[in-house]
C-alpha cells in the first residue's frame, strides 16, 4: 500500500472509531457503509462492497445499548476490506475474516480504553465548572474527540499492516484455503436470516411478517429465473 | 414566563446540534452526563446571564445521564423549559429538574433502544447487506446511510423542540400510541427481510451451484441458528462472529477437500 493509501486509511479509522459512539452515530462506522469506504480509498470497491456486506450480516445482531461491551464491527470491516484488496480474497477467506474478527475485538478493547480515560477527564470536568470555569465540557469534548481520533487511525493502521504481514504466513494452510465467494455470500445471507430470526420471530405478527417475505421473495427470485447472483 | 426570554429556534437547532457530541466524553461513572450539561449550555446562558448561577446549573446538569443518543434531545428540550422555571425562581423547580431527568432517562433509553438499536438498525442493516450480497453496489451503502439517518436524524432534530414545548407534560408524549407503532413496525419490517433472505439464499444456491448450493445455504443457516441457542444452564450463547469463523473455516477445508479428490 502507498503513502497516501495508508493515511486514507488512518482518516478512515478515525471516522469510523468517531461514528461508532462517541461522535453522531450516522451509522457511517456500520460495515455495510465502512467497508465501501475503504474499498474506495485503496481501489477495489466491489470488494469493499462484499465484505461490507459479510460483516455487516455476522454483527447484525450486536447492539450498542448502554454500557455493554461490543466488538468494533466497523473496523472488522476496514481491515477485512484491507486484506481484500491485496489480492483474491476468496484464496484466503478464513485468514481474512480472522483477522477481521482479531480488529473487532481490539476496537472493543480501545473503546473501553477511550471511555474509562474519560471517566478521569470527567471527574475533572466537574472540578473546574463548580470553580467558575464554564469552559471545561467543551475543551473535554474537543480533547475526547482528538484522542478518539488518534485512537481510531492508530488502531486501524496498526491491524491492517499486521494482518496485511500475516497474510504470506498463512499459505498452503486451511486459513488460505478457497472457500469460494459463491459459498461465503450464502453463508453471509445465512447470518442474516439467523439474526433476523433472533430479533423479530418471538411474536406472531412477525412470524406472519417473516412469511409474507418468504413469499414475496421467492415469487420475485422465480419470476426472475436465472438473474440472480449475477 | 415574562422577565426570561424564551428558547427560540435558532437556540433549539444549536442544542440539537451539539447533541452529536452527547457521548463524546461517555464514561462508566456519569455516562453521557458531561455531553449532555454541554449541550445545555446555550439555553442555560439565555436563562442565567449570571456566570455563578449558569455555573451552578451546569453542575447539576454534569451528574450521571444516560439515553439513547437520538431521543436524548426530548430530555433537553424538557430541561430547557423547565430551568426557564429555576431563572424564575419558582419554588421547587430545581428538584423538579433533577427528578425529571431521572424518569426521562430510563424512559427514553428504553424507548430508543426498542425503536432504533433492536428495530430499525437490524432490520435495515439485514436489507442492505442481502441487497448488497445479491449483487446491488454502492447504492445499497447509500441507501442504507440516508434511511437511516432520514429518521434518527430527524428525531434528534425535532426532539428538543418537541421536549420544550411539553416541559413536564413530556409523559403524554411518550406515552403516545406513535412510539409503539413505530417499533412494532421496524420489527415486522424486519422479519419481512429474514423471510426474504431466506427465499433469496435458496434461489441464489439453486441459480449457482443447483443441490450443492442450496446445501450450503441451508447447511450454513443450521449450523448458525444452532450456535445462536443458548448454551447450557447458564444461557450463554456463542459468539455470532466466531460461529461466522467456525463456518468458514468448514466451508475452506470442504472446498480443499473436494478440490484435492476432483480429477
Amino acid at each position: 500500500m502507498s503513502l497516501p493509501e495508508w493515511l486514507l486509511l488512518g482518516a478512515l479509522g478515525a471516522l469510523v472509531f468517531l461514528d461508532a459512539w462517541p461522535v453522531g452515530q450516522t451509522m457511517l462506522s456500520r460495515p455495510i457503509v465502512a467497508g465501501p469506504l475503504a474499498g474506495a480509498v485503496l481501489g477495489a470497491p466491489a470488494e469493499g462492497v462484499f465484505w461490507g456486506a459479510v460483516f455487516e450480516a455476522v454483527y447484525l445482531g450486536v447492539l450498542p445499548v448502554g454500557a455493554a461491551r461490543y466488538p468494533d464491527a466497523g473496523l472488522a470491516a476496514l481491515v477485512g476490506t484491507v486484506v481484500a484488496s491485496r489480492g483474491d480474497a476468496a484464496e484466503s477467506a478464513a485468514y481474512l475474516v480472522a483477522v477481521a474478527l482479531a480488529a473487532g475485538l481490539l476496537g472493543d478493547w480501545t473503546s473501553a480504553f477511550q471511555r474509562r480515560w474519560n471517566g478521569r477527564v470527567a471527574a475533572g470536568v466537574r472540578g473546574r465548572v463548580a470553580a467558575g470555569d464554564l469552559g471545561a465540557p467543551g475543551r473535554a469534548i474537543a480533547a475526547a474527540v482528538a484522542r478518539g481520533a488518534l485512537i481510531g487511525a492508530a488502531a486501524a493502521i496498526g491491524s491492517a499492516a499486521v494482518a496485511l504481514a500475516g497474510l504470506e504466513l498463512v499459505e498452503g494452510t486451511v486459513w488460505a484455503g478457497p472457500a469460494g465467494r459463491e459459498a461465503l455470500r450464502l453463508a453471509a445471507l445465512a447470518a442474516v436470516v439467523v439474526s433476523a430470526g433472533r430479533f423479530f420471530l418471538e411474536r406472531r405478527s412477525g412470524r406472519l411478517a417473516w412469511m409474507a417475505g418468504l413469499v414475496v421473495a421467492g415469487g420475485l427470485a422465480s419470476w426472475a429465473g436465472g438473474g440472480m447472483g449475477s | 414566563m415574562t422577565g426570561v426570554p424564551r428558547s427560540g429556534p435558532g437556540e433549539r437547532r444549536m442544542v440539537a446540534l451539539r447533541s452529536l457530541f452527547l457521548q463524546a466524553v461517555w464514561n462508566y461513572e456519569t455516562l453521557q452526563g458531561v455531553g449532555f450539561a454541554w449541550a445545555l449550555l446555550p439555553g442555560l446562558r439565555r436563562l442565567h446571564p449570571d456566570p455563578r448561577k449558569r455555573a451552578e446549573r451546569l453542575l447539576a446538569q454534569l451528574e450521571l445521564f444516560n439515553s439513547n443518543p437520538y431521543l436524548s434531545t426530548i430530555a433537553m428540550g424538557v430541561v430547557l423549559r423547565l430551568e426557564h422555571e429555576v431563572a424564575r425562581g419558582v419554588a421547587g423547580a430545581e428538584v423538579r429538574v433533577g427528578r425529571l431527568v431521572g424518569v426521562l432517562r430510563g424512559t427514553l433509553g428504553a424507548l430508543g433502544d426498542e425503536l432504533f438499536w433492536a428495530g430499525w438498525r437490524p432490520a435495515l442493516g439485514g436489507a442492505a447487506a442481502t441487497a448488497a450480497l445479491l449483487g446491488g453496489g454502492v447504492w445499497t451503502a447509500c441507501a442504507y446511510w440516508l434511511f437511516y439517518n432520514a429518521l434518527t436524524q430527524a428525531v434528534r432534530l425535532r426532539g428538543v423542540t418537541a421536549g420544550y414545548a411539553s416541559g413536564a407534560g413530556i409523559a403524554r408524549v411518550l406515552q403516545d400510541p406513535f412510539w409503539r407503532r413505530a417499533a412494532a413496525a421496524t420489527r415486522l419490517g424486519g422479519a419481512a427481510v429474514g423471510g426474504a433472505a431466506l427465499a433469496l439464499g435458496i434461489a441464489l444456491g439453486l441459480s449457482g451451484g443447483g443441490g450443492r448450493g442450496v446445501g450450503i445455504f441451508l447447511g450454513s443457516v443450521a449450523l448458525l441458528g444452532l450456535a445462536a441457542r443458548p448454551l447450557g444452564s447458564g444461557g450463554r450463547r456463542l459468539s455470532p462472529a466466531l460461529a461466522f469463523l467456525a463456518l468458514v473455516i468448514l466451508l475452506s477445508a470442504l472446498t480443499q477437500a473436494s478440490a484435492g479428490t476432483s480429477p
